[in-house]
């Protein structure tokens, strides 16, 4: 059973329809992607998930049970804003953050132990959150959202704002968690990480649903538009092959657009003719395009 | 109920380490502390230091009966006992001429005061008298005390034959009055006609003093602390987390704790300012005796106090918790804080005329009444019944607020830009549980 769902759920603020029937399963143990840019409906979706705004139509259930007070110990939150008490201890905001959750004091303090430990800065226990750098108040939330073990774990734009070092660091610890069984709504309007982390995806675009499913699967669904080359001598002629809608010279060999995937077969040969290959590929489509490409299509 | 535990001790302890609860408690402590001292530093200022020893030379050729019986004069001694410590004594020392030495020596060391002449003996009684000093003045309590002094001597030369020394010191002495209470058999029983000394008038005063400052202060702390939650989006992962009543009663109560530390903190720096032992004549001076205090009203104080603090936080903060920035939280709580000045005014212009239409109206609206009633308990006439049902109005008002509190507060943190209006509250209000 899935440990999340959402049937066609609706939000409205005012005339302005803010999310428009989503509908997604997240299951046990993965990582799901809501992608989107701003405004698109994600964080909309994520605090009806949390049940902090309710849904206008639709259903939300978890483990196939509708939403209760119970639950939201079983969930954790990075909202965008991160959250925190400027002022106030990291430990003892923490401790109270999980406490608030029904752990106790004792598994609190153990837990947030860990997790500093984890992230390699224990010394931060006594630290205010107002002394800590942009990124380290970033983790400090990822810690409040984990630090009590939840099940469901949503992480609204988990990764802006983080240089690439921590952004590793926060991803292995995603997968982690995901290993563990949790899981985990994650949404970002940056299509880079979501490739590596997330199996399905939803892709909104001003509160529709513009794209759904399988990475992999959608990926097929698109066809492929490019190739890339390179041969140890110059080339020339590429753009007279038929198929070939256009040529880039790249530092290192070329990339050329192909309008059917017919043309790739005869760009090889061109190039093998020519001289040594030494690089062919015919690259997939990008997520990044795929979303272009999907949004540009609800567009018109 | 554990949550509400956990809730209350964070926001105890949080508010009670900021700097600003720090500063400001010393500062109360220091203004209490001056306040409470001014009459002593005035003293002492004044050199003044409690009993004055003031030399007055008198300057008169041997023979002048008036002089002989000036150097000899006491004071009325009922006069002096009244002020206690304060007793001011006045030496007459007596000189041959104004040129004399010592006399100089004594004016110039400021030893002495100054000095009395004669005028050439007139008719009978106490010839005119001059008094002669450095700058001049003749200061108040040393003109009064002479004048009293030289009545005395006037009678005495005067009626001197026929009435013997004591006699003219008893014409003197003031005569006592004392008041005495009738008492009634009131129809209302205790609390009708009950003497009200002014004890129970400082009581009121003090008491709608800290009840307005501890309101406001502490109002103004609880909608600052709910928008800069709100502002800050952990509201989103509170709400999540505990339900909005508790979260809400969690922080008054929790910030109620801060304001009665503080209370208790003003209170105890008030009785070891007391307490020193040049401040124990302070409740004397003033007339005040703590065994003539009315005792209910420092228990129905109590009270009042307790259910108007809640009845004002909730206020506060419902208002900080539609509000998403700090900087529009003045603007907001304009309403709030017009209540509070309405409820302190009201009671405060009435002190002198507890007894009016106004008053007793005020004293059962649940936004007037916890302070209109302490004063009509306090200096006024008022029936159990009445403080009952006032009481029993005040209650449910507060309950009734804390659900509708509750309702803005879990509506109002997720409205964020514009202000909303009131039919989007209402609606959002309708679909969220507390
Ligand atoms: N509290 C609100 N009141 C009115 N409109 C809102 C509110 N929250 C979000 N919206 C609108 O709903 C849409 C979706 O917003 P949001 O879910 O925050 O987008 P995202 O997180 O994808 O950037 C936006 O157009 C936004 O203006
Ligand atoms: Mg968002």
């Amino acid at each position: 059973m899935e440990a999340l769902k959402l049937e066609q759920v609706v939000k409205q603020y005012g005339d302005k329809t803010a999310v428009n029937g989503i509908s997604l399963k997240v299951g046990p143990g993965e990582i799901y992607g809501l992608l989107g840019a701003n405004g698109a409906g994600k964080t909309t979706t994520m605090r009806m998930v949390l049940g902090l705004i309710y849904p206008d139509g639709g259903k939300i259930l978890y483990n196939g049970k509708p939403f209760s007070d119970e639950l939201q110990h079983m969930m954790g939150y990075l909202p965008e804003e991160r959250g925190l008490y400027p002022k106030v201890k990291v430990s003892d905001q923490i401790i109270y953050l999980a406490r608030l959750r029904g752990m106790s004091a004792g598994d609190a303090e153990k837990s947030l132990r860990f997790w500093l430990e984890r992230f390699d800065v224990p010394e931060y226990y006594n630290k205010k959150i107002e002394e800590l750098s942009k990124g380290n108040q970033q983790k400090m939330g990822f810690i409040a959202a984990v630090v009590h073990k939840p099940q469901i774990l949503i992480l609204d734009e988990a990764f802006s704002g983080l240089d690439p070092v921590n952004v590793e660091l926060l991803k292995d610890t995603v997968k982690e968690l995901r290993d563990q069984g949790t899981s985990i709504l994650f949404s970002t309007h940056r299509m880079e990480h979501v490739e590596e982390l997330c199996r399905n995806i939803t892709i909104l675009d001003r509160s529709n649903t513009v794209v759904q499913g399988d990475i992999r699967e959608i990926k097929k669904g698109y066809p492929r538009e490019e190739v890339a080359l390179r041969t140890v001598g110059e080339l020339s002629g590429l753009d007279k092959i038929p198929g070939v809608s256009a040529v880039q010279k790249q530092e290192r060999g070329y990339l050329l657009s192909i309008s059917e995937i017919g043309a790739a077969q005869r760009i090889l040969q061109h190039a093998m003719a020519a001289g040594e290959v030494e690089h062919f590929e015919i690259k997939e489509p990008t997520l990044n395009q795929i979303f272009i490409r999907a949004v540009g299509e609800s567009n018109e | 109920m554990n949550k509400m535990g956990t809730i209350i001790s964070f926001t105890f302890k949080n508010k009670v380490r900021t700097k600003s609860f720090l500063i400001t408690t010393l500062i109360l402590i220091l203004l209490i502390s001056i306040g409470m001292n001014i009459p002593y530093f005035i003293k002492v200022f004044q050199g003044d230091d409690g009993a004055k020893d003031t030399q007055i030379g008198v300057v008169a050729e041997q023979g002048n009966r008036a002089a002989e019986l000036l150097l000899s004069y006491a004071p009325p001694a009922t006069a002096a006992a009244d002020e206690d410590e304060d007793t001011d004594t006045v030496a007459f020392k007596a000189f041959a001429s104004a040129d004399d030495a010592a006399l100089k020596q004594g004016l110039d060391d400021e030893k002495i005061e100054g000095y009395l002449t004669f005028d050439a003996k007139g008719s009978e009684g106490v010839p005119p008298v001059t008094y002669h000093s450095k700058d001049g003045e003749l200061d108040k309590d040393l003109k009064t005390y002479l004048q009293g002094a030289l009545q005395q001597i006037n009678t005495q030369l005067i009626a001197g034959d026929k009435l013997t020394q004591e006699q003219v010191a008893a014409m003197f002495a003031p005569v006592s009055i004392g008041t005495q209470q009738l008492s009634t058999d009131g129809k209302d029983g205790a609390a009708t006609d009950e003497s009200k000394p002014v004890i129970n008038y400082v009581i009121v005063y003090v008491l709608l003093i800290l009840f307005f400052m501890s309101i406001t202060m502490t109002g103004n702390m609880i909608a600052a602390e709910v928008t800069s939650e709100k502002s800050s989006r952990i509201m989103e992962i509170l709400i999540t987390s505990a339900s909005p009543l508790t979260q809400m009663f969690g922080k008054v109560i929790g910030i109620f704790l801060v304001g009665l530390m503080q209370i208790a903190i003003i209170s105890a720096s008030i009785a070891i300012n007391l307490m020193l032992p040049h401040n124990a004549s302070i409740l004397t001076d003033f007339d005040l005796d703590l065994g003539q205090l009315n005792y209910g009203i420092l228990v129905y104080g109590f009270i009042l106090y307790v259910l108007g603090y809640f009845l004002y936080a909730l206020m506060y903060a419902a208002v900080g918790s539609i509000v998403s920035r700090t900087e529009d939280l003045g603007q907001a709580l304009m309403p709030v804080m017009m209540c509070t000045f309405v409820a302190f005014y009201i009671p405060l212009f009435s002190i002198s005329a507890p007894d009016t239409m106004l008053i007793k109206v005020a004293s059962f609206v649940p936004i007037t009444s916890p302070l209109s009633m302490v004063l009509r308990i306090g200096v006024g006439e008022v029936a159990f019944w009445e403080i009952a049902v006032s009481l029993v109005i005040l209650l449910a008002t507060t309950f009734g607020l804390g659900w509708l509190a509750a309702k803005i507060y879990r509506t109002g943190v997720l409205m964020y830009g514009k202000r909303p209006s009131i039919k989007e509250i209402r609606k959002a209000m309708k679909a969220y549980k507390i």
